[in-house]
């Protein structure tokens, strides 16, 4: 089977939709083959994302937690994430293969304006799949999609989170196959998508090595990002793979604890969800289980097949972060860096607290994959 | 036995249950109304968290069925006396993840002990290879699914690792009702039929007694779902109701007035 990390990924989904992951695997191929692609992905960077983002030295929090603590500021991205990366690559793919239709999943909204975005930017037609729950905690993303132009489809069956709205939207993709191009948002799904979307966010990685070198000396000690999907993570990461004495560590959502939680590596077990093979929240019946998360782009089941098989392998490690730690990491980088993070990102902020007293005075990178402004009235509890 | 049991039947068709809804006391009495009301062979679905390839009403039906306490376990409880009961093959439908969760190998090996003569897989591509030799060593049908996107070259490889009847998805799409099926189908099933010996079945997508007509004037078998259940779901006496709803399947669109 193609698209395999060890014992994980593949192409689990139904025959309709394997011609057209070929497809999409050799259009795929070609492009990431072209130096003409990759310039033209580097150059809507620069000029529309405002690429590269900065490496922050962040002073205070260092004073704080007892750590050097480095922040890669995808926050700063056009639309407020690091989903527009990916969300740019994968729109050069489209129009490279002629699709005018593009759907997409959405969590907390990141992905689902990133996409509207480049749908609008490129003139096309722009669909995304969305959980009610999601729709009535990131309202302000909803009108954000809409004014953009895309059609926002509430999702209602099964939970009514990013699970639901992931397998919606590959129903529509099963129905639309030929005229449609599916617009992942995470290193989630049939092949060739995990690699795909690792190879749009690797650029995150890529800037955060030099930067960091240059900026500091040398490596830091661990790179510390969130894992939902795993995007923004696997991004950041792909850069220090090589580099063995560098940490990887990806914070998983530990939601409210007891069971309920986002947590697929730390308390999953392999399983196929969504087109892959991946550590999966179910139960002894293989039904998927019911998740939670204060971050609604870290509540679903499962996790990127690359991810389960770095924390298999032990390249990477995988820590847990509760809602309330969070909200603690999401405070405290508003009063000590003039920062607010996503909600989903301060899960990487709060991990801090255990790393620094695990590593004191170790150097670290922290990736800030988004701004936290669709999060405050969750904060606030309004 | 599944192959032969199309095969000998006038009018092969195929419906499907999903398992546990409401309970497994009903899911015993719809298979055994579906046998009287002329089935060929039986699908019985095990319900999923995350049905990707159904439309609303199998969706439901899951769902419905996993609220009301559906386990793996209590299936495999009841699979031995309804098949001793049901001189008819029953197949079982299910998403990957249910039959790999406690071992692919033992699961099979459960179905088979359970009386169930084949295994119908949606999310399984054919690249999945290994799959097809676990229910070879088994001894159970791996009856695989063509569907219309589905290119020459490949299809001979699918069809080189199926068992029992091939699977023609009628419909680029989701299970579920459709008002009419489209025009390139009978050249699709024209294809599979000069390419094995199997018997071919279309699904998905077909709910009235026309379309059965239709489609078995060139396949081998029609395998109906979405309607059934939708009877199922609605029906204060549902095994009476998926009877009554496959018989009008079976025997067709009457040729001259009745009563």
């Amino acid at each position: 089977m193609k698209g395999l990390f060890g014992d994980f990924g593949g192409q689990y989904v139904p025959e309709t939709l394997l011609p057209a992951l070929e497809e999409l695997d050799a259009a795929m191929e070609e492009a990431f083959a072209e130096k003409a692609f990759w310039d033209e992905f580097s150059s809507y960077m620069v000029h529309y994302v405002g690429r590269p983002t900065p490496l922050t030295h962040a002073k205070r929090l260092s004073a704080h937690y007892g750590c050097d603590v480095w922040l890669k500021r995808e926050d700063l991205n056009h639309t407020g994430s690091h989903k527009i990366n990916n969300a740019i690559g994968q729109i050069l793919l489209a129009s490279r293969m002629g699709k005018r239709r593009i759907i997409a999943e959405t969590g907390a909204g990141q992905h689902g304006v990133a996409t509207a975005t480049v749908c609008a930017l490129f003139g096309l037609e722009c669909h995304v799949y969305m959980g009610t729950v999601d729709i009535a905690r990131q309202r302000m993303n909803v009108e954000r999609m809409r004014l953009l132009g895309a059609e926002v489809v509430p999702v209602e069956g099964g939970t009514a989170t990013l699970k639901d709205a992931t397998s919606e939207a590959i129903r529509d993709w099963i129905a639309n196959v030929d005229t449609t191009y599916y617009l992942i948002g995470s290193a989630i799904g049939p092949h060739p998508y995990p690699t795909m979307v690792r190879e749009f966010q690797a650029v995150i990685g890529r800037e955060a090595k030099q930067q960091i070198v240059e900026l500091s000396g040398s490596l830091p000690d661990a790179v510390i990002a969130c894992v939902g999907g795993g995007s923004n993570a696997i991004g950041i990461f792909s850069a220090f793979l090589d580099e063995a004495q560098v940490e990887l560590i990806g914070v998983e959502a530990y939601g409210r604890g007891n069971g309920q939680h986002g947590a697929s590596i730390s308390f999953g077990t392999p399983g196929v969800l969504h087109g892959t093979r991946s550590y999966l929240l179910q139960d002894k019946d293989g039904q998927v289980l019911d998740t939670h998360s204060i971050a609604a782009g870290l509540d679903y089941p499962g996790v990127g097949p690359e991810h389960s098989f770095l924390a298999a392998s032990r390249r990477a490690r995988y820590g847990l972060v509760t809602d309330d730690q969070a909200l603690t990491g999401f405070r405290l980088l508003n009063r000590l860096e003039g920062i607010a993070p996503a909600l989903e990102s301060a899960h990487a902020i709060g991990y801090l607290e255990q790393y620094s007293r695990e590593k004191h005075g170790s150097k670290v990178v922290v990736n800030l994959s988004g701004r936290g402004d669709k999060d405050l009235h969750t904060v606030i509890g309004d | 036995m599944i192959a032969q049991a199309i095969r000998n039947h006038p009018r092969a068709v195929i419906p499907y249950v999903t398992a546990g809804l409401p309970d497994l006391d009903s899911t015993g009495r719809i298979l055994s109304a579906l046998k009287d009301a002329g089935a060929a062979a039986i699908e019985i679905g095990i319900p999923f968290s995350d049905p990707m390839a159904d439309g609303p009403v199998l969706q439901k039906a899951s769902h419905l069925a996993l609220q009301a306490g559906f386990r793996m376990d209590d299936l495999f409880g009841r699979l031995g006396q309804w098949s001793a009961k049901i001189d008819i093959p029953l197949i079982v439908m299910s998403y990957i993840n249910p039959l790999m969760r406690r071992g692919l190998h033992d699961t099979l090996a459960r179905l088979k002990d359970g009386g169930v003569k084949g295994v119908i897989i949606p999310d399984l591509p054919v690249e999945a290879k290994g799959i097809h030799a676990d229910c070879a060593a088994v001894g159970i049908d791996l009856i695989r699914l063509v569907a219309p996107t589905t290119v020459p070259e490949r299809t001979r490889e699918i069809l080189a690792q199926c068992g029992g009847f091939v699977y023609a998805v009628a419909v680029k799409g989701v299970t579920g009702q459709r008002a009419s099926l489209p025009e390139g189908l009978q050249g699709q099933v024209a294809f599979l039929k000069a390419n094995t010996e199997l018997p071919v079945c279309v699904g998905f997508g077909v709910s009235k007694a026309s379309q059965v007509d239709e489609l078995l004037g060139f396949a081998d078998g029609v395998i109906v779902g979405s309607y059934l259940m939708d009877e199922v779901m609605k029906a204060s006496d549902p095994a009476a109701a998926a009877g009554r709803a496959l018989r009008i399947l079976v025997n067709g669109v009457p040729r001259s007035g009745q009563g």
